[in-house]
């Protein structure tokens, strides 16, 4: 059971021991993703997701996870819950939810067999500020927060961790958010160097936060790059290399999900996904059998999307890419990425959608 | 002699959204329809229109309709990309007029369902969850709700408060602690519905072309005031259309 997990989500004593132990040296922390997932996330762990769901989720990640039988974990998702397909194969257990599904898209349908047949357990609804500031009270390092989101709603009334009270000055209602601490963190990124200094273009949503109120952190990375590269322009470093135990690096660790600037959400493969290989427990079995059981990492399963659609792997890829934005001007342009492209979206976008 | 004119449900939805935006105001523009309704108001009438987005994009200059409310043009050329508590610490310190959203339930005091269907410990149907649902509504300064009128999905008591609405009406937002006005409009395939100001319940201001008040009724689990001022939604215009079909969904994305 995850009620191990769930009562070191919110031991602020216990977090803080720690990371007084992690090294503060300067170590070289590169490994094999298949060693980092082997080696840090231990079965009834609590693990939080990063990016925003399908942008800039470390996808990579979440299949080694499944592929390695991970048992009892507790997802916290905000927003997100795409690793949540694993509770049918007994890999996740229980949740802290703010948003579970693909918008436009729908529901993740594994998530709601669970919750509906009783088999995946919700500790708590949240709002997504209220994860966000949960996590943020962690980072910045305060016990709660006082916060006006979540007030008069059911969720006040369903999430036993929250609590609503006067405020001291004022006397008008408050919110209570709890901060918590995370067992595990799989955060993705463009660049890191071999400390695990990390570095993104895009949107940071709550990785900065999640990477210190999470005991284990493991950067996954397009490219690992030279620690003076990272040196001469940390503008865009979200992750200080002494909160990270691993760095791997990862190219198309997003994908399906979209990596900004890099390549593009892979839309007709995840709305295949949301809408068939998960809409039953049987299809969902056929896919993880499929993409993950039968495969050894992302690459083996990006040939068998490329297959899918009757077409070579580096064709897939780089339609994918050429469909990321062109940046240049505004963002990443000056690491070699992205790019003056005059293609027109449409031509590209049409078939996909 | 003129051509008739025709739309489809959804782009009229679109439409009557599009015109809801004001300009000079900044909107937090949830997913789905919304996205559409701000990008095509700021478009045609609202250039100032501030678009937020809970991702962190800020007033981003899209060539595209943003598909998500974490697509990538809901940031790009934004001038600044703020994490997710920011984005709603901003809202809360008063720098977001509108929320914009949708939901899959929503009452006759404007409260929104987005949990579940059916008791939260045994719900028959487990939805998403808030996501920045409920923040929207308690940090924006006046909320639009967005979506298709079915008796269900407009029933007299939601099963779930995601997201605040008046709650149990008049005074109850207050006694509660929330910010800002509250619900404002509704906008469904069939109308465009309000707030009475005193007893906080749901009125009809617009039915669209070709619908009744007595229909929309018919189409809502509770009953729905009606204002004294009610009147036909005028019909979009070929311009609003041209717009919708040719620079904000080319691809109909979502509206079809």
């Amino acid at each position: 059971m995850s009620d191990a997990a769930n009562e070191r989500l919110f031991d602020h004593q216990a977090a803080r021991e720690w990371k007084l132990n992690k090294t503060r040296n300067k170590v070289d922390k590169r490994m094999d993703l298949t060693e980092a997932i082997a080696t840090l996330v231990d079965d009834g762990d609590s693990i939080v997701e990063t990016g925003f769901a399908y942008v800039r989720g470390p996808f990579g990640a979440y299949w080694e996870i499944g592929r390695q039988k991970k048992k009892d974990l507790l997802g916290i998702f905000t927003p997100g819950g795409l690793n949540n397909v694993w509770h049918e194969e007994g890999g996740v257990t229980g949740c802290h939810v703010a948003y579970v599904g693909v918008e436009m898209r729908g529901l993740i349908s594994p998530f709601r067999r669970g919750v509906e047949a009783g088999t995946l357990k919700v500790y708590a609804d949240w709002s997504h500020d209220g994860l966000a500031l949960a996590l943020r009270a962690a980072e910045q390092g305060v016990n709660y927060v006082a916060c006006k989101s979540m007030l008069g709603s059911d969720i006040i009334k369903s999430n036993p961790y929250i609590k609503v009270t006067e405020d001291p000055w004022t006397g008008e209602p408050v919110c209570l958010v709890p901060a918590i601490y995370p067992d595990v963190a799989v955060i993705h990124v463009h660049h890191a160097d071999k400390f695990g200094n990390s570095r993104i273009w895009g949107p940071t949503v709550n990785d900065t936060a999640i990477a210190v109120a999470a005991r284990k952190v493991i950067v996954t990375c397009e490219r690992i790059v030279d620690t003076d590269d990272i040196r001469t322009n940390p503008y865009q470093v979200i992750v200080p290399s002494y909160c990270v135990d691993a760095v791997c690096e990862v190219p198309f660790g997003a994908w399906p999900g979209d990596m900004p600037g890099m390549y593009y959400f892979d839309r007709r493969l995840q709305e295949r996904v949301v809408r068939e290989y998960w809409k039953t427990a049987e299809a969902t079995k056929e896919f993880i059998e499929q993409f993950i059981y039968g495969t050894k990492n992302i690459y083996e399963m990006l040939q068998i999307a490329a297959d899918l659609e009757g077409i070579h792997l580096l064709d897939y890829v780089k339609r994918l890419e050429e469909l990321a934005f062109d940046a240049t001007n505004y963002a990443p342009g000056f690491w070699g990425i992205g790019g003056g492209r005059d293609w027109k979206y449409e031509e590209y976008a049409k078939p996909l959608i | 002699m003129t051509e008739e004119i025709q739309y489809t449900p959804r782009e009229l939805i679109a439409i009557v959204a599009g015109r809801l935006m004001v300009d000079g105001e900044s909107v937090f523009v949830g997913t789905g329809l919304p996205l559409v309704g701000a990008l095509l108001g700021k478009k045609l009438h609202a250039p100032n229109m501030l678009p937020l987005y809970e991702c962190g994009g800020v007033d981003p200059e899209p060539r595209e309709l943003p598909w998500s409310v974490a697509c990538p043009w809901t940031y790009y050329k934004a001038p600044i990309i703020l994490s997710m508590s920011s984005i709603f610490g901003h809202s809360r310190a008063g720098y977001a007029d509108v929320g914009f959203l949708g939901g899959a339930q929503i009452d006759m005091y404007g409260n929104i369902n987005a949990t579940c269907i059916g008791p939260y410990d045994h719900p028959s149907v487990r939805l998403t969850g808030s996501g920045g649902a409920n923040d929207m509504a308690s940090l924006c300064q006046r909320l639009i709700f967005i979506g298709l009128h079915l008796p269900q999905r407009f029933p007299e008591r939601v099963d779930y408060i995601t997201t605040p609405g008046f709650l149990d009406g008049p005074g109850a937002r207050e006694k509660a602690g929330l910010l800002g006005q509250g619900p404002w409009r509704v906008i469904s395939h069939l109308g465009l519905m309000g707030y009475d100001e005193e007893t906080r319940r749901m009125k009809l201001l617009q039915y669209h072309p070709g619908v009744t008040p007595e229909l929309i009724q018919q189409f809502t689990g509770f009953e729905l005031l009606i204002d004294k001022d009610v009147h036909e939604t005028p019909k979009p215009t070929a311009e609003e259309l041209r717009v919708l079909r040719e620079e904000v969904d080319p691809n109909q994305i979502f509206c079809f």
